[in-house]
């Protein structure tokens, strides 16, 4: 990034090279739609190389990109609403200790790990994920997806670690929740 | 502590975040609490559960990303392969190696002429071809440089009248001022 900001366009497409996978991923997990994660991936790295002129190497340049891949996909996500789409978006720093209709299911027979992710489930799976509020479902996909730590996913969404706690703790349960009948025997 | 307490510490467990004495807590729970291992487990799956949806790269993503950028002039240009330095000194490397291929298609030849096919091989290869008027008159002329007994004799017969007393035609080598008269 600092040869970029230096003017290496060739440090960019190595850039580009490197993470656009995980980008692009990261905006599919956040939008659940194909069509919104390209446009929204694209804007990502247009932020990026906006941002480039300012850009400080204060903490990891991963953790700086998903700063911007948050925003950018959590703008996007405002804009689809604003549109009349229902995606749930809580303010920042609220709804952490906030009271949600969770029903645990039972004990199963069932070993969760051994769950073959078919088409269907997965389908489910990426339904009951966008019904999350956005600030959970962003440090759920950022720790469990993109293998950011508790400290990490802190940083990217702006919030203390034990917010991060209690955000994933809340992703679970209204995941279980939503897919008991595919997890129970 | 009871399950309903211990749930936020399973999940932080089963994230690898938990510290000693949190994983200590989980593990002696776990131990003893069929549900909460069943809940251990269900969490896991979850967590699995998000690394399921990949996505994929639109096929012309890239070209699409950097074409924005370049509209916007976000991107630095490419460096060019010559620079205009190397511009100008391809001038005088151009010419230094034209002479040197002049030179040394040079002694190439004098090194190893081209052998010439035979001029008769030609004549017997080539095609008949139909003479003109003027073309006969061409090579009547030319018979008649190179037997000059022919020339004498038509000087005699026909060139006689033309030329002045004391003409250097009656001079045994006449000058090919004969010629005038075809």
């Amino acid at each position: 990034m600092l040869l970029f900001r230096e003017g290496s366009r060739e440090a960019f497409e190595e850039l580009f090279s490197r993470h656009h996978r995980a980008v692009v991923r990261f905006a599919w997990r956040m939008t659940g739609d194909p069509s919104a994660a390209e446009e929204a991936a694209q804007e990502i790295f247009l932020r990026i190389a906006r941002a480039a002129p300012t850009y400080l190497p204060t903490a990891k340049f991963t953790t700086w990109m998903y700063t911007v891949a948050r925003r950018a996909t959590l703008n996007y996500l405002r804009d689809t609403k604003e549109d009349g789409e229902k995606v749930p978006i809580l303010p920042e720093g609220k709804g952490e200790d906030g009271v949600y209709p969770v029903q645990l299911p039972g004990p199963d027979d069932r070993n969760p790990e051994q769950v073959v992710w078919e088409a269907q489930l997965t389908e489910r799976f990426r339904a009951a994920l966008g019904e999350l509020p956005e600030g959970h479902r962003a440090a759920f996909v950022l720790n469990r997806g993109d293998g950011l730590s508790y400290e990490e996913v802190a940083q990217v969404l702006g919030v203390t670690v034990q917010a991060v706690k209690t955000r994933i703790f809340r992703a679970r349960e209204m995941l279980l929740s939503r897919l008991s009948n595919d997890l129970s025997a | 502590m009871g399950c309903r307490d211990i749930r936020e510490s399973i999940s932080v467990f089963v994230d690898g975040e938990a510290s000693a004495g949190e994983e200590a807590s989980v593990r002696e729970h776990l131990a003893s609490c069929e549900r909460c291992r069943a809940l251990e487990r269900q969490m896991r799956a979850v967590g699995a559960g998000v690394r399921q949806l990949r996505g994929s790269v639109p096929d012309r993503f890239r070209e699409e990303v950097f074409a924005r950028l370049e509209s916007e002039g976000a991107l630095p240009k490419r460096k060019k392969v010559f620079p205009a330095a190397w511009r100008w000194a391809a001038v005088p490397l151009a010419a230094a190696a034209g002479l040197g291929l002049f030179l040394l298609t040079s002694r190439e030849a004098v090194r190893a002429p081209v052998p010439r096919a035979p001029v008769t091989s030609r004549v017997e290869t080539s095609a008949p071809v139909a003479l003109s008027t003027e073309d006969r008159e061409m090579l009547a002329l030319l018979d008649i440089l190179e037997d000059p007994a022919v020339f004498d004799a038509d000087d005699d017969a026909e060139g006689m009248d033309l030329l002045a007393p004391g003409d250097p035609a009656d001079s045994p080598n006449p000058p090919r001022g004969g010629r005038s008269g075809a």
